[in-house]
């Protein structure tokens, strides 16, 4: 565009044309074609590479998990999921809308896995804390997966661009799963559960989560929120592995299954 | 032409973010990543649409404008560069308005949109100069 001159000798337009050499627009196409490949191939690997990583095998020197967090299921079910995750977290609101579902109806309630919940609220997040206290007094009242789901299926209305003050929402989803408000509210002014919740992190550090959600299945660790389809094989290839072995459940202390929905 | 390599960089720079955003390039995770915190929060979408889709549509548009400006039929024509001023400047305001939020609302920098922000600016500047030239091409041939 920026190639325009006047041509004193006239043109196809009067006094205007182009005086771009046909071998100067050549070498600009040739140009605007290497861009546009470097551009095409720059994405295509970073597509491929992330399809690869998404789905990883965990380092086997890394310590067994050993937080109690929050779990569904059956003790004997073959297979453990754990998901790390943080409340205001979109990613994690986006398994526990679209896959989760799926996950409990298809894999937790059949008897081929449990799923164990650890907190891990990310510093970013201003307001997941909040959350975080609110679905482990949940808890207590053995409440705290209608808890966890109320707080993700709304996260937009407590998040820390909605708000700075979630109590007013958050309050409102205890009340609406039925919770004793005042057993809840003395164990959210008592801040009841901080240390339990810094220790689930401390958990994920442990581990070396680099992000929410992030799932341990079997010997796999999966990054991100991944469809059912995706999810189903990592649980399918965890069963195999543990089917031949026989694997044991996990060791005594390690499992609370306190939390059964 | 120096627009239509500009617009074809920012093509790419706001497909990577849209691939980012729809979870096929990295995860769509929460790290400590600001582009993330930008990109996940609910200013990461604009009517319906990713707000780097829109991003891949705005340099579609200028890269199409400058490539249309250097067909013969339209290289002296004012409307294309006219055109372009227009939608830079509409991208540059845009840009403003997502850094004040990144600044002020949602507090965090996504260092790519801030690069996609200043290839805007560019983008912009080097439209308004073309601008000038084709206006002083035409009085001097008049």
């Amino acid at each position: 565009m920026a190639t325009k001159r006047v041509d004193p000798r006239g043109g196809h337009r009067p006094g205007v044309v182009k005086q771009t050499a046909k071998g100067s627009t050549n070498r600009f196409f040739v140009l605007l074609g290497l861009v546009a490949l470097v551009g095409v191939i720059a994405l295509g690997t970073l597509v491929a590479r992330s399809r690869a990583n998404r789905v990883v095998t965990r380092d086997p020197s890394l310590p067994a998990v050993k937080a109690e967090g929050y779990v569904m299921g059956s003790p004997s079910a073959p297979v453990e999921i754990v998901e790390f995750a943080d409340f205001e977290c979109p990613g994690c609101a986006q398994f526990a809308t679209l896959t989760e579902p799926d996950v409990r109806t298809r894999l937790i309630q059949t008897g081929q896995a449990r799923f164990r919940f650890i907190d891990l609220p990310l510093d970013i997040h201003r307001n997941t804390l909040t959350a975080h206290l609110a679905a482990a007094c949940a808890n207590d009242q053995g409440k705290f997966w209608p808890m966890h789901d109320a707080i993700f299926s709304v996260q937009d209305r407590w998040n820390t661009q909605a708000t700075s003050d979630p109590r007013d929402v958050i309050d409102g989803l205890a009340k609406q799963v039925g919770l004793d408000m005042g057993a809840y509210e003395s164990c959210m002014d008592s801040r009841k559960h901080l240390a339990r919740i810094q220790a689930n992190a401390a958990e994920a550090a442990r581990q070396n989560i680099p992000s929410t959600p992030t799932f341990i299945i079997g010997g796999k660790q999966v990054n991100g929120a991944i469809g059912w389809d995706e999810f189903k094989k990592a649980v399918d290839d965890a069963a195999a592995a543990a089917s031949p072995a026989k694997t044991a459940p996990p060791a005594a202390g390690t499992v609370a299954d306190t939390t059964r929905r | 032409m120096a627009i239509a390599l500009v617009a074809m960089a920012g093509l790419f720079l706001s497909l990577y973010l849209t691939l980012y955003k729809l979870g096929l390039i990295g995860t769509l995770a929460c790290g400590s990543g600001e582009c993330e915190t930008v990109q996940l929060s609910r200013w990461g979408d604009f009517l319906g649409l990713p707000v780097a889709a829109w991003g891949v549509l705005f340099y579609i548009g200028v890269l199409a404008l400058a490539l249309l400006g250097l067909a013969e039929r339209w290289e002296a024509a004012p409307r294309v560069s006219i055109s372009l001023v227009g939608l830079t400047l509409w991208g540059v305001a845009f840009s403003a308005w997502l850094t004040w939020l990144e600044l002020y609302v949602i507090h965090a920098i996504c260092r790519w949109c801030v690069v996609s922000a200043l290839l805007t600016v560019l983008l912009f500047g080097l439209s308004v100069w073309d601008l000038r030239s084709l206006t002083r091409a035409r009085a001097q041939a008049e």
